[in-house]
């Protein structure tokens, strides 16, 4: 099967944690946000009305803050209990958010769960 | 003077009628659905079925050829005679060959490491988006690729997810509206987005007609004053369409137990059940 990474926004890390739902195939999320934070080896990503998330970085990780970006990585536990966050495995620059509208990324991410199977293999 | 002309048509013997057949009009949509071009995403072609071997794809019951989508550039191939491309867009990942034309060399050339113009450039991790056919070569399913630009607005990836979504509940639901009078145009049916698609419920039976079937409907249902219904030429004059046309999708009204004859057979009425 092929490598499958489904949009979300903060409000669905819970339900594609590896703990949550076994059968789930993929724990490898896409997700989008700017970049509001950085702090060496974490980040955070501001999900348009939606909540903030934390990303573990990965060594060569090289956001820029104020960037809109997309994040493909997998729902991970913060350290110290701080609930969910999202450890990168890759990034892509989108860079200024006014050109992007995170309005039709929310309709994406519905329209993503809502008809899952043109998107992805879920239970 | 018009309407005159296709009242005879019309109304008249099949002698008349007998070279319409052979209008374009009248084997356009056998042709037309072999050409189409569909959005998807890489899911949707690697869950495509064919029928039998060398069979035309089929996504959603629906026969594809050329598809677009977008995806980002996991891996570039340059070969003498063609580049391939590992194309991930979230849902999986499909190969994409893309054959070198001599003719265009030079522009192809800026698809590898060398100085290109920094516009046409397809880069590693980037997005691109892909118009071309799904192929097969020893049971490995690949897009026989006719365009791979690069992609640099967030927007348009997602407006091809939204497009290839409504595609897809076009094909397995039906055009949107039924309610509204103002959805039945077929542009619009594809443009309209997933909210539309709610009240098609009820009417069932409409979804598989064509969108000038549909138009007849909605006439019919918010014109019709009594139990006797409309007359085809009315409904012809009233929608400004050839009689031909008329006659046709009323035909496909009639087939699909939408409407019933009730004066003679050109006079039609819903039939409410």
């Amino acid at each position: 099967m092929s490598l499958q990474t489904p949009r979300i926004l903060p409000s669905h890390l819970n339900s594609f944690h590896p703990s949550s739902a076994g059968q789930r195939s993929t724990h490898t999320i896409r997700i989008l946000g700017t970049v509001s934070s950085l702090r060496g080896d974490t980040a955070t990503i501001t999900c348009g009305n939606n909540g903030d998330v934390t990303l573990i970085l990965k060594p060569d990780s090289h956001l820029q803050m104020g960037k809109m970006i997309e994040v493909v990585g997998k729902v991970a536990d913060l350290e110290g209990g701080q609930g969910l966050g999202v450890r990168v495995l890759g990034t892509t620059d989108w860079g200024n958010p006014a050109d992007s509208d995170y309005r039709t990324y929310e309709q994406v991410v519905e329209a993503t769960h809502k008809f899952k199977s043109i998107f992805y293999d879920g239970e | 003077m018009d309407g005159g002309y296709n009242s005879y048509g019309g109304g008249g013997g099949g002698g008349f009628v007998s070279g319409e057949t052979n209008s374009p009009s009248g084997g356009r949509s056998e042709n037309r659905d072999n050409k189409t071009l569909r959005p998807v995403t890489v899911k949707q072609i690697a869950d495509a079925t064919q029928p039998y071997p060398e069979a035309p794809f089929q996504i959603d019951g629906a026969e594809v050829n050329h598809v677009l989508f977008v995806g980002q550039v996991r891996n570039i191939s340059s070969q003498s005679t063609n580049i391939t491309y590992k194309i991930d867009d979230g849902t999986g990942e499909i190969e994409v060959k893309k054959w070198v034309d001599t003719a265009t060399r030079d522009s192809m050339d800026t698809d590898e490491k060398g100085p290109g113009d920094g516009k046409s450039e397809v880069v590693l991790n980037g997005y691109a988006r892909v118009f071309g056919a799904i192929k097969t070569f020893s049971n490995k399913r690949y897009v026989g690729a006719h365009s791979v630009r690069p992609l640099s607005n967030l927007n348009e990836l997602h407006a091809h997810l939204l497009e290839s979504t409504a595609v897809h509940l076009f094909f397995t639901r039906g055009p949107p509206g039924g309610a509204g009078p103002g959805n039945a145009a077929g542009g619009d049916a594809v443009m309209g987005g997933a909210d539309d698609y709610s009240g098609a419920g009820p009417n069932k039976a409409l979804m598989g007609v064509s969108p000038l079937a549909k138009k007849i409907y909605n006439l019919l249902k918010s014109e019709t004053q009594d139990d006797a219904g409309m007359e085809m030429q009315h409904i012809a004059s009233r929608l400004s369409l050839p009689t031909m046309d008329v006659a046709r999708a009323g035909e496909e009204l009639l087939n699909a137990g939408i409407i019933f004859t009730t004066m003679n057979e050109h006079t039609w009425a819903i039939l409410e059940y």
